[in-house]
């Protein structure tokens, strides 16, 4: 990987070196397999072929019941109880009251950006028709939209297959929120013998559908006031004055 | 510990743990670990020779009802059906198709009952290891309520098989019964909103249900194992809600060019 790269200036080759190490490794990492020799050098001599076993060349290599790559158990990393969200069983809804409405939670896990970057563009689909969100996210110029707006689509593709969703624009986007995911720490090199931390930060994206339309506000308490409303706010503050020192 | 009391055994000349070393001199393979998990076939894979149900069957009329008679009786006097039944009752001397057709039917019932109330334990007793993911493919998240209304014929054997896996000896009978029933069945989905079917109204089903038995093993149970679904069966009662059909699959697309290819080729050496 790093012979591939073209000549440049000391400093840019110094990132992509750090940038290249750390993206080879990342990309084990994703695979969650890691091509590790199966035997140390010292243990091959031991364990070669002797007079007694035939000929590599003329045993049959079946490609059955092997399995390459990292033979242990890697703990599963990411998050493990949102999904369970969507198996959540609810009692038949009794005779007279109103149906309760369908929800799915889907998540997009490890996208190659930002928490803190992609917070906006979680708040900025938040409450919306799922339409109205699809559309709106084709136009914002963050690199997460793209990632976000993946999420909404799939999300509704999942909630018309398997949650019994009728009409797949029905949906509205009832919770949208970002979690921490990976990070990989490199350094660089700065001036003077200095040394800076470079952090590759990760992110989840979490999103629930719910079907319906979607509440006026979702913030109620942070809403614009009407008219009426902002004309009873100054009349209380101008009824709680006092006059100090007065009889 | 080495036994000290009864037995005297000599020292040996070389230590026990240089054994591998000596072994090794003489060229002599290390002892291979017993690894081995046992296996039982508890089930077969599927059903061998399916009943063909005869078209037309389950609609009312004085004919045909004379005509299934018949074939009642046919099913009695000969046929490979008459000898899988002679087999069974090799193993199993009071099997009677008559008796074990009501037998039939409560497993069925009891079957329905279990899948309800998604008792996996049941299931299993009820329902061959095959059938089982079968019958709780779309089951896992929905609530189903299920009745039995009546029988509105008696339950029918109409065809029976045996089968020998492996070796000549292990054989599994496999019986095919039929039921024309009244049942209602209501699904609702994970919220709890009905999906499908209803709680009120019944529906007459006509089904073919193949059950299955190890009769080889003494402690062999009959199970439901599958059910034959006949070309002419009419479509089931179609859901509530409105969906997208499905684009047709690439495959179709292919298939149907290459046989567009092959209409042209003839038709050209015809001409």
């Amino acid at each position: 990987m790093q012979g591939a790269v073209p000549p440049t200036t000391p400093a840019q080759e110094i990132r992509e070196f750090g940038l290249a190490a750390l993206e080879s490794s990342l990309f084990h990492l994703s695979l969650g397999t890691i091509q590790r020799p199966l035997l140390c050098t010292s243990a091959s001599k031991l364990l070669s072929p002797s007079d007694t076993t035939t000929p590599s060349s003329l045993v049959q290599k079946s490609t059955l019941h092997t399995s390459a790559g990292n033979q242990s158990w890697e703990r599963p990393r990411g998050p493990r109880k949102w999904l369970v969200n969507n198996q959540t069983k609810f009692e038949p809804t009794p005779f007279g009251e109103q149906e309760r409405p369908a929800y799915v939670c889907h998540v997009k896990e490890n996208i190659k950006y930002s928490p803190d970057k992609m917070w906006y563009v979680a708040c900025l689909v938040r409450g919306m028709k799922i339409d109205d969100a699809i559309h709106q996210l084709q136009f914002v110029h963050k690199k997460g939209a793209v990632a976000v707006r993946e999420a909404l689509e799939e999300a509704q593709e999942l909630a018309v297959r398997n949650h019994n969703v009728e009409f797949k624009s029905n949906l509205w986007v009832s919770e949208s929120f970002v979690g921490k995911g990976l990070v990989i720490k490199g350094f660089r090199r700065h001036a003077r013998r200095r040394f800076g931390q470079v952090k590759y930060k990760h992110c989840h994206y979490f999103v629930t559908l719910e079907e319906g339309e979607p509440p006026e506000h979702y913030y109620p308490n942070s809403r614009k006031l009407t008219p009426q409303e902002m004309l009873e706010e100054w009349l209380e503050s101008k009824r709680q004055r006092t006059i100090p020192m007065s009889l | 510990m080495r036994q000290t009391c009864s037995v005297f055994q000599p020292p040996p000349a070389r230590p026990n743990r240089w054994r591998h070393r000596r072994m090794k001199e003489k060229g002599v393979q290390p002892v291979r670990p017993w690894m081995e998990k046992p296996v039982f076939i508890s089930a077969t894979s599927g059903t061998f020779e399916a009943y063909v149900p005869p078209e037309g069957d389950g609609k009312v009329s004085a004919t045909l009802a004379a005509g299934a008679k018949q074939k009642f009786e046919f099913l009695e006097k000969k046929g490979k059906s008459m000898m899988a039944i002679r087999k069974i009752r090799q193993f199993d001397e009071d099997f009677d198709p008559k008796v074990f057709a009501e037998e039939a039917q409560q497993i069925y019932v009891d079957m329905h009952k279990a899948l309800a109330d998604f008792d996996k334990v049941k299931l299993h007793q009820m329902v061959t290891e095959r059938a089982f993911p079968m019958v709780t493919n779309q089951v896992r998240n929905k609530t189903l309520r299920w009745q039995f209304v009546s029988s509105l014929e008696p339950p029918r054997v109409v065809h029976a098989r045996c089968t020998d896996v492996i070796s000549k000896e292990n054989i599994f009978a496999q019986v095919t019964v039929r039921f024309h029933t009244k049942q209602t069945l209501a699904v609702y989905d994970r919220f709890g909103r009905l999906q499908h079917g209803s709680e009120v109204v019944a529906k007459d089903v006509l089904e073919y249900v193949v059950f299955e038995k190890h009769v080889a093993n003494t402690y062999g149970v009959w199970r439901i194992h599958d059910k034959i679904i006949p070309d002419w069966m009419p479509p089931r009662q179609p859901s509530y809600k409105t969906y997208k059909a499905e684009e047709q699959t690439p495959e179709e697309t292919e298939v149907a060019v290459v046989e567009e290819k092959e209409q042209k080729v003839a038709e050209t050496a015809v001409a």
